[in-house]
């Protein structure tokens, strides 16, 4: 670790943190339908869309009706995207390459992936997917999921503020006023940003380039006889990657243009653009602190949650910093480049990028599992087993800290609930949470919401790890193939999307169980997270009194912290000791596996 | 074939997904609040 790695990631603290208060006023602004300055041009367009789509704006909904419309519009777009996938090969349209259909298990499993903000991508996308697919079936699918968990997020902070009401807002209107209002206009201007750093956006077709050094390249024939050939050319990929790169990281999608995501340098270029792409990642989370603090009339309770999300966001970025500093045990002594030197970062670099280095791939691979984003600047299966325990462990307390884009702030306002629920428990009182009292109702969704989550992925997991197609797709045995299978079900689990590598999860079985995964973590516990706004909404009033439990206070910060630790973390411990906890104790040993 | 069983499920998974919805709306009332 070095004075100027931990500069840097002060520097993307004290952005998140001053960016924070204007992102949040704003959005409560635009989700309040208060004046802001982009109605003269936004305005026209929006009442122009509900004109077309027959939505009355004025008339509220219900949580059922709010959770009905969210499942149906997620349905719709679930199939046009599959569809998108099935017929690029028929649509004469940006496929410059003439890729042909993606088969159906793929198609799925992608529709699903993009559909729930996970952009788990199970291909390679220069190979796999047109232009058209990328730009209308994904790049609009990263808007409207990240719209999508925004809308449910108001909803949840509206059923916390409201009193004696049955309704949470309008799905429609919020899903269309968090498109035109925060997502576009920040990724116009973020994509043109992006492209000043030298992130490519064009319709051509692959640029051939000549090797200044041709390569010889033994591979195995079919006849099983080794044959060489010489390689004189390369393909470079294009393509319109900075529109869907901008989107990718602003909307916590994470789904990469170009199969290396964001360690690729058409993706992410320099050192600047790496700061922008992970700064974007939490200017919408961490501004929905501020939303909440506002519509709740309580800007210190928002403030609090702030501050409980950057304590574990540190103590994750502080882990992994160290544990990427640390070289590898079993180089040691054998290239001495692991040790730091004026001219090495020392430490792990396998799988990092030289032009990132050790601290900004480790704030990466934080703040991507941190959010539900998923993208990469650096590959996590070479992360040291401490390392990686730290991506894997962020997805495991549920992405509450920042987290996905609305999605972490309903998670964590699910913890906030178990958390007053437990204070209410400590002194004897009936738990009250900013004037509601939490009730059996509340507390049975909410253990409902946190249950779904370690079911499917250690039920899945579990399969996996026993039967033969689970293990025929690993790279690597013993804890680290573990680790691999575990992290594949978290990430689908989670809407992540960040893949371990190492499993080639191109299969019938990963395809279409990570599908599921996908959808049952994100649909199965947005159910239980609505009921209980619902529940919330129409509650009265109480004023506090000597038993009610501040949630405006540093206590509770650190209790909302012991509580997310002692659910989040331990229900997945056992697990975790068996995978990157044993294969770091292994290591050290000087044990590792092939 | 594929393609048919695919949309199926989605289907399916949607409609089971409706179903929770109504489950957990029914559950309300049938604990008794502190």
């Amino acid at each position: 670790m070095t004075p100027n790695g931990w500069l840097q990631i002060a520097v993307f603290f004290v952005l998140v943190l001053l960016t924070a208060k204007p992102m949040g006023l704003y959005m409560a602004q635009v989700y309040e339908r208060k004046k802001t300055w982009l109605d003269p041009v936004l305005g026209p367009m929006e009442r122009l869309l509900y004109r077309m789509t027959g939505v009355d704006a004025d008339v509220e909904m219900g949580w059922l009706e709010y959770g009905a419309a969210m499942l149906v519009f997620s349905l719709a777009t679930l199939l046009l995207t599959y569809a998108i996938e099935r017929l690029q090969h028929a649509i004469p349209l940006w496929n410059p390459q003439h890729l042909a259909a993606v088969e159906p298990y793929l198609a799925w499993n992608t529709a699903a992936s993009f559909t729930t903000n996970t952009n788990w991508q199970s291909y390679v996308p220069e190979t796999t997917m047109s232009y058209l697919t990328q730009m209308v079936g994904l790049a609009t699918h990263n808007f409207w999921s990240a719209a999508t968990g925004m809308a449910l997020a108001i909803a949840f902070i509206r059923g916390i503020a409201r009193r004696e009401s049955k309704k949470l807002g309008n799905f429609w209107v919020d899903l269309t006023r968090g498109t035109l209002w925060v997502l576009l206009p920040i990724c116009v201007v973020y994509a043109l940003a992006l492209v000043s750093q030298g992130v490519v956006q064009n319709l051509k077709p692959y640029d051939t380039a000549t090797l200044v050094e041709p390569q010889s390249l033994t591979t195995t024939g079919p006849d099983g006889k080794p044959f060489t050939t010489a390689v004189t050319t390369q393909t470079i990929a294009q393509g319109p990657a900075a529109s869907q790169e901008a989107i990718k990281m602003l909307g916590t999608n994470g789904g990469g243009f170009f199969n290396a995501n964001s360690a690729h340098p058409f993706e992410n270029p320099t050192p600047l653009s790496n700061l922008l792409e992970m700064f974007s990642i939490f200017l919408i989370p961490a501004g929905f602190c501020v939303t909440l603090g506002k519509m709740t009339g309580t800007p210190k309770h928002g403030w609090a949650v702030f501050a409980a999300m950057s304590i574990l966001w540190f103590a994750g970025v502080a882990t992994c910093y160290w544990a990427e500093s640390q070289p590898n045990p079993l180089l040691h002594g054998v290239d001495q480049r692991v040790a730091a030197t004026g001219v090495s970062p020392g430490g792990n670099m396998e799988g990092k990028e030289v032009r990132f280095g050790i601290a900004n791939s480790a704030l990466f691979v934080t703040v991507t599992t941190d959010a539900s984003c998923g993208a990469v600047n650096a590959m996590h299966d070479s992360l040291m087993p401490l390392g990686g325990l730290v991506p894997i462990s962020n997805i495991h307390l549920g992405e509450i800290i920042f987290g996905g884009v609305g999605a972490g702030m309903y998670g964590m306002l699910i913890f906030v609930i178990l958390t007053v629920f437990i204070a209410g428990l400590m002194v004897g009182r009936t738990p009250e949470y900013l004037g509601k009292k939490v009730e059996a109702y509340d507390v049975q969704m909410s253990m409902l919401y946190f249950l779904i989550f370690p079911v499917v992925i250690l039920g899945f997991s579990a399969i996996s790890v026993l039967a033969p197609f689970g293990l025929s797709s690993l790279s690597n045995h013993g804890p680290h193939g573990l680790s691999q299978i575990l992290y594949a079900y978290t990430s689908a689990a989670g809407n992540n999307g960040s893949a371990f590598a190492g499993l080639n999860a191109n299969t019938h079985w990963y395809n279409s169980t990570l599908g599921i995964t996908m959808l049952a973590g994100r649909f199965l516990m947005i159910v239980p997270m609505l009921a209980v706004a619902g529940n919330l909404a129409t509650k009265k009033i109480v004023p506090p009194s000597l038993g009610t439990f501040p949630v405006t206070s540093s206590l509770f910060t650190v209790l909302l912290v012991g509580v997310i630790v002692i659910v989040g973390a331990l229900t997945f411990f056992p697990v975790l000791s068996l995978g990157p906890i044993l294969e770091h104790l292994l290591l050290r040993s000087g044990i590792s596996f092939s | 074939m594929s393609d048919i069983a695919f949309l199926s499920a989605s289907f399916v998974f949607f409609i089971v997904a409706v179903l929770y919805v109504y489950g957990c709306q029914s559950l309300k009332g049938g604990g008794k609040d502190a």
